[in-house]
C-alpha cells in the first residue's frame, strides 16, 4: 500500500508501483515516475456505480496515479485529514474525496429527502474496504462521537462524512416565520443515532 | 540558496500578515494596497515599472507584468497582506535570483534588484508554455541579498531539485530559486480530447539545482 502523509492542505503519497486513485486534476507536484490516467467509469467502481451515479448525480472524476515517486495532492487550498479504514464503510460526500488507496470500493447510496434541501443530491458516497482515504474540508476537519442515547445534530452544510451504525434524519425547523424572513437561519439540520463519528468543516457551503 | 525557515527581517505574525521593519538604510518595495497598517514616520510613494529608469517602465508596459508596486520609506514597521492570501518569506543570500510572477509578489527588499523577463527567449516551446498556463511570455526576476514575501493560495511548499526532475502543475507553480529549467511538457491524447483525461495533460517539467515553491491549489490570480 502506499505510504499517505497528510501535510495541512497537501497529501504526500509515496508509490512504489502501486497505484492511487486522486480527483482529477488534483496533482500539484511529483517526482520520480508517475503515470496519470482517467480512472474510467464510476472512479473505477465499475458500469453499476457509474450508473447509479448518473442517475444520482453523484458524480466523481478520479484518475489513476501509477508508478513509482512521490505525488504531491491538493484541491482549491483545502485542509487534508487521512481516515484509516480498518474494513468498515464511510459515508461521505464525493466532493470531499481527495484521494483513496487501492482496494477500496466506491458506492454510492441513495439517502433520500437530505439531499434534496441541501443541494447535494439525493444520494451520498460509501467507501468501504480496507485502507486510507483522504478527506478535504474547509477548514480542520472534526470529528464528533456519537453513541446510544447522545444523538447529535449538525448542519447539512457543514457535514462531510460520517461512519459507523448511525442513522440520519433530517430535522426541519421550518415554520411560518422562515416564509416572512425571520427564520434562525438554520431551517435544516441532520440529526444522527446510533453509534459511530460524524466528520463536520467548520465552514458552512 | 534560500529556505522557510530563516525569514530574515520580516516577520511572520501569522500565515497570512508579514511584519516589515522600515528604516532610511531599508526601504521595501509592496503591492499597492497591500498595506494593512503601519505604526512610526513612514511614506508610501507608487513606482512605476519592475526595474529602475525608463527601460523598466517601457519593459513592464509592453510585457503585461505592471504589477503596481509602492515603495515604503521612513522609520517604523508595515503590516502587508493581501486579500487573506498566505505569505511565504523566503530570504535571498545573492548567490540564487528568485524567478516568479509579478503578482505573486507581495513586499520585497528595496535592495533586491528585479527585472522582467522575456521567457519567450527559450524559443518557441517556452512561449508557448507561457501562453498555455496563461502565466504570458514575461516573468519577474529578483536578485541581490534581502527577504521576499510571496503570495500564494493556501501556503507553499518546497521542493529542493538536486539533478533530478520535478513535475509541477502550471496553476500550481508559484515560482523558484537557483538555476532551474522549466519546461511545458504536454500530454494530450484522445482521452483528453473526449473529456477522459487524468486533467493532468500539461505539466511543468522542472530540472536543474535549486528550489521550487508550490501552492496547495490550482487557484491562478
Amino acid at each position: 500500500m502506499p505510504t499517505l502523509t497528510a501535510e495541512k492542505r497537501v497529501l504526500h503519497v509515496d508509490l512504489q508501483g502501486e497505484t492511487i486513485r486522486a480527483a482529477q486534476g488534483s496533482m500539484v507536484a511529483y517526482t520520480g515516475k508517475v503515470d496519470f490516467k482517467h480512472a474510467g467509469m464510476g472512479g473505477g467502481g465499475g458500469l453499476k456505480a457509474a450508473l447509479k451515479q448518473r442517475v444520482a448525480g453523484e458524480s466523481i472524476a478520479l484518475m489513476e496515479c501509477t508508478g513509482a515517486g512521490r505525488v504531491t495532492l491538493a484541491q482549491d487550498a483545502l485542509d487534508v485529514t487521512l481516515v484509516d479504514l480498518p474494513g468498515d464503510t464511510l459515508q461521505v460526500e464525493s466532493e470531499s474525496i481527495l484521494a483513496v488507496t487501492d482496494g477500496l470500493r466506491l458506492d454510492v447510496r441513495f439517502t433520500g429527502l437530505r439531499g434534496m434541501t441541501t443541494g447535494q443530491g439525493l444520494a451520498t458516497t460509501t467507501v468501504t474496504g480496507h485502507g486510507q482515504v483522504a478527506l478535504l474540508s474547509d477548514g480542520p476537519l472534526i470529528g464528533l462521537e456519537v453513541g446510544p442515547g447522545v444523538p447529535l445534530v449538525v448542519d447539512p452544510d457543514a457535514y462531510v462524512a460520517s461512519r459507523g451504525q448511525l442513522q440520519m434524519n433530517l430535522v426541519s425547523g421550518v415554520s411560518w416565520k422562515t416564509f416572512v424572513g425571520e427564520g434562525s437561519g438554520e431551517p435544516f439540520s441532520l440529526r444522527f443515532e446510533g453509534q459511530g463519528v460524524v466528520f463536520i468543516q467548520p465552514a458552512e457551503r | 540558496m534560500s529556505s522557510m525557515g530563516t525569514t530574515g527581517s520580516f516577520e511572520q505574525v501569522n500565515s497570512k500578515v508579514v511584519r516589515v521593519p522600515v528604516s532610511p538604510a531599508q526601504p521595501v518595495l509592496a503591492r499597492r494596497g497591500a498595506m494593512l497598517g503601519y505604526s512610526g514616520q513612514v511614506t508610501f510613494r507608487p513606482v512605476f515599472g519592475q526595474g529602475h529608469g525608463v527601460g523598466g517602465v517601457v519593459g513592464a508596459a509592453m510585457s503585461g507584468e505592471s504589477n503596481p508596486m509602492m515603495a515604503t520609506e521612513g522609520e517604523g514597521s508595515v503590516l502587508y497582506g493581501y486579500r487573506g492570501l498566505h505569505v511565504t518569506v523566503l530570504q535571498l543570500d545573492g548567490s540564487a535570483s528568485l524567478t516568479c510572477e509579478a503578482d505573486r509578489l507581495l513586499v520585497h527588499s528595496a535592495h533586491l534588484q528585479s527585472s522582467v523577463e522575456f521567457i519567450g527567449q527559450g524559443g518557441v516551446r517556452a512561449a508557448v508554455r507561457g501562453a498555455v498556463t496563461g502565466q504570458g511570455l514575461f516573468t519577474t526576476r529578483l536578485h541581490g541579498t534581502g527577504p521576499v514575501a510571496l503570495l500564494s493560495h493556501g501556503g507553499t511548499f518546497a521542493m529542493p531539485i538536486d539533478g533530478e526532475t520535478v513535475g509541477v502543475d502550471p496553476q500550481a507553480y508559484v515560482g523558484h530559486v537557483g538555476a532551474l529549467q522549466v519546461e511545458l511538457s504536454a500530454k494530450v491524447g484522445w482521452r483528453d480530447a473526449v473529456g477522459r483525461g487524468s486533467g493532468e495533460a500539461f505539466q511543468l517539467h522542472v530540472s536543474g539545482h535549486g528550489t521550487v515553491y508550490v501552492q496547495a491549489s490550482e487557484k491562478k490570480f
